[in-house]
């Protein structure tokens, strides 16, 4: 399964985010997307995720690249995990997973709350206790955890890792890893080291623009010069 | 010194400049229709600026008159009237009518400085541009606050001066020109003396130095209950006599001193923390416009029990959902209800009072029975009526229960909670949840679409009821139902009513999604579509139409409405219910 971006240009005003996005995706890889702040990566997801409108372009699923036929992108297909985690707050966190798997029909969850909640190392004293009351990262396993079960064909992490701390970015960074197979994830990050430490592939959003970046020398010092001289001309462009 | 201040008042007149420019783009870009067409460019545009600019310091220099005129001018108009008046009745105990005039001028004067210290010292209040300059721009708290209260003094003594000129004209004496200003100045000082030593002890005693708003209405109990009283001693014809106002006039110069010494030694510190303690965010955005957001409000969350029951799904979140926002969500319609019920009960007392007056207590009962069983079997019962029951006020109340049930609309939307209901769905539910794919495919948005409605509707029986039955008392006091069922068809008219409110407020919502990060309605064609519902029902309002034509009428509209607004959201909701990005 492939995932297709074909030509998307979003602006805001007379300001051009998304110039001419084409690029293809494929399953079972985590793509880190590399951008400056303010490169357009939230309005990527967003245009992607259907929450705003885009000025032209289009998305699908294709089975590969000698495929004709074109799936149309669906709400059910997307998991989207915003960088700033909301949950409805009047819940606790195991009254919003009942809720989940009850809205879900289709899905035939095969663990108990308290195993779903032990797989992302969710603290037993806080499942029963009002989600406005969970720090920031365990908000964001909630998040990670319902996007787990629906278990979409493409999965959007906007900086999921951001303002985690050490033991629940890797946490998080397992269970990223453990969850691409059979999915599209793309991962993005203003931050090198994670989007190296990640990633299967990474591509540069930059002026407007998805271009990847050849991955065979992926880690050492050489490359990230490299991502970050490519960044900086982005910017002189 | 002067240059310090000087360069300080600069800045901060600069800087209200900007924020009042910038206040002024950002409202009019929000504005709907024509905010799309004003440009980012418009923020830097020069020539606009300058413009701005000029007519900024017009409104500085009005504002030096407009207070003066409206409080001197009067007081020394008021003066000159009434010494006019003492002197042709000789009330003047052999005082000349200048003495007089500037014995009362005096006398005024000083009740209506008193009175504004009580009410009205606003040096510690944080500004939006005291914010800016003290907090982000490090700028020393002191001299920021010493330069705009000398700034204000001056306009003070300069306006006072000017006005007392016209007062001149009239035959005011010169003593009186000449000192009000500078007892205006002085008395002012006492304010700020108060304030500081009030901080000061506040500090000792490690409390906060925010200005109590209970302290603030006492102060203004104690202002409207001691203006009658200068009122009734004016206009009988008395007055202080001149050698006490003199006195007190005397004290209050040594009490303006001592404020004076208070506010020099003053420290930087001390006016920070007051400023800091008084920051008045509600200023700052309403000069934002329609930045003011409440957001915080709905945030209290009650984490009382659970669900009960077999509810699933969509079922369960939405019980929980008004389990824990019940006060939020219930309070209003309740508070109306029992208030609707108590006037009912008043009416009913004074009801069963006129049987008791006219037939006895044992009469009385058997009557008012008698008659809440014609009610249950739907007949009238005319021939009971007390003869001020058929005086010409019963006769409009009972043609407006008769005739104008569609104003019920009126009070049902002062009742009426589903605004602030799709607020705390917005921002404690659906805020969150629409970042999940599920909650945004269509058969999930309609059922919960439905489900909420149906919880709107409940919420809103308390009040409609209560109406339907205030309606139901006019018709039964001033003569009982004019046609079999009557009784019914009114609570059903208000019934659809209600129904009607409900689905458009949650239909506007799943519309338009007006809602970004905050509670406040950002959607200008949200915010239209609101003001045209409005007009048309205000016009409908006022249409006379039976109840037992308007009742099928309304549950025909009523049905075919639902079914449309439902409709529409079944197809579009997927594509605007969703968040602001």
């Amino acid at each position: 399964m492939e995932f297709v971006i074909s030509h998307l240009v979003k602006n805001y005003g007379s300001k051009q985010v998304l110039k001419d996005v084409d690029f293809v995706f494929e399953e079972g890889k985590i793509y880190g997307l590399l951008g400056r702040n303010g490169s357009g990566k939230t309005t990527f997801f967003n245009c992607v995720n259907g929450d705003i409108d885009y000025n032209s372009g289009s998305f699908y699923f294709r089975e590969n690249k000698d495929s004709e036929v074109k799936t149309e992108l669906l709400p059910q297909d997307i998991g989207y995990l915003v960088s700033t985690p909301t949950v409805p707050e009047f819940m606790t966190g195991r009254e919003f997973l009942k809720f989940f798997l009850e809205v879900h029909e289709d899905i035939k969850p095969d663990k108990t709350i308290d195993e779903y909640f032990d797989y992302m190392v969710v603290p037993e004293d806080d499942r029963d206790r009002l989600l406005k009351d969970y720090s920031h990262g365990t908000k964001n396993k909630m998040q990670m955890l319902l996007n787990i079960i629906a278990s979409p064909k493409l999965m959007l992490l906007d900086e999921p890792l951001t303002s985690l701390d050490v033991i629940i970015a890797e946490e998080m960074k397992n269970v990223i890893r453990n969850q691409k197979q059979g999915k599209i994830t793309i991962f993005s990050t203003h931050l090198l080291d994670v989007a190296v430490d990640l990633c299967d592939e990474i591509v540069l959003l930059h002026n407007g623009r998805l271009e990847p970046i050849d991955k065979s020398n992926l880690g050492d010092a050489a490359f990230k010069d490299k991502i970050i001289n490519a960044l900086r001309d982005a910017d002189n462009d | 010194m002067i240059k310090e201040y000087k360069n300080i008042l600069f800045k901060v007149i600069h800087l209200r400049s900007i924020i009042g420019y910038n206040s002024l783009v950002f409202a009019l870009k929000k504005t709907p229709v024509i905010g799309s067409l004003i440009p980012d460019k418009l923020y830097s545009t020069t020539f606009l600026k300058v413009i701005y600019w000029i007519f900024h310091v017009i409104a500085e220099v009005f504002k030096l008159f407009i207070g003066k005129i409206f409080g001197l001018g009067m007081i020394y108009l008021a003066a000159f009237l009434l010494s006019d008046q003492y002197i042709e009745h000789d009330l003047g105990q052999g005082m000349s009518q200048k003495m007089i005039y500037g014995s009362l001028g005096l006398f005024f004067f000083l009740a209506y400085a008193f009175c504004g210290i009580l009410i009205r010292v606003p040096y510690f209040i944080c500004t939006t541009e005291k914010e800016y300059l003290v907090f982000m721009l490090r700028m020393d708290a002191k001299k920021l606050n010493d330069t705009l209260i000398l700034y204000d003094l001056a306009k003070l003594f300069v306006g006072y001066v000017i006005t007392g000129l016209f007062a001149l004209l009239t035959g005011a004496p010169f003593w009186l020109w000449l000192g009000i200003p500078f007892l205006a100045v002085l008395i002012k000082f006492i304010g700020i003396g108060i304030q500081i030593l009030g901080f000061k002890i506040k500090a000792g005693l490690h409390k906060s130095f925010k200005v109590s708003a209970i302290a603030y209405l006492v102060r203004l109990a104690v202002v409207l209950l001691v203006v009658p009283f200068f009122i009734v001693f004016v206009s009988n014809g008395y007055f202080v006599p001149l050698h006490w106002l003199l006195i007190i006039t005397g004290l209050t110069v040594i009490a303006g001193i001592w404020g004076y010494l208070e506010f020099r030694r003053s420290g930087t510190n001390l006016h920070r923390r007051a400023l800091h303690d008084n920051i008045n965010r509600t200023e700052a955005k309403a000069s934002r416009h329609d930045q003011y957001d409440n957001t915080k409000s709905f945030k209290k969350i009650k984490a009382k029990g659970t669900v009960k029951g077999d509810k699933k799904g969509f079922e369960y979140l939405n019980a929980l959902f008004v389990k824990r926002h019940w006060t939020m969500l219930c309070m209003k319609p309740v508070v109306f209800t029992i208030i609707v019920a108590a006037v009912m009960l008043l009416l009913s007392g004074e009801f069963i009072y006129g049987y008791y007056s006219r037939f006895g207590a044992e009469n009385c009962w058997n009557m008012v029975i008698s008659n809440i069983i014609n009610f249950f079997t739907f007949r009238g019962f005319d021939y009971a009526l007390l003869s001020s029951e058929t005086d010409s006020a019963f006769e409009f109340f009972r043609y407006v229960a008769q005739f104008h049930l569609l104003a019920l609309m009126i009070p049902l939307s002062i009742s009426d909670n589903s605004f602030k209901n799709t607020q705390a769905m917005f921002i404690n539910c659906d805020n969150s949840l629409m970042t999940f794919s599920f909650f945004k495919q269509r058969d999930k948005i309609i059922k919960l679409f439905d489900i909420r409605l149906k919880q709107l509707i409940k919420i809103n029986l308390g009040p409609v009821i209560s109406l339907g039955l205030f309606a139901d008392l006019i018709l039964f006091v001033t003569g009982g139902q004019s046609y079999p069922g009557e009784y019914l068809v009114t609570i059903l008219v208000g019934l659809m009513l209600s129904i009607l409110t409900s689905v458009t407020w949650l239909s506007l919502y799943y519309l338009f999604q007006p809602f970004a990060t905050s509670v406040v309605a950002k959607s200008g064609a949200y915010r239209i579509t609101s003001i045209i519902i409005y007009s048309v029902a205000a016009i409908i309002v006022w249409v006379p139409l039976v109840s037992y034509i308007l009742a099928p009428v309304l549950l025909v509209f009523t049905a075919a409405y639902v079914f449309f607004m439902r409709n529409r959201v079944y197809k579009l909701a997927p594509k605007t219910w969703k968040i602001k990005a």
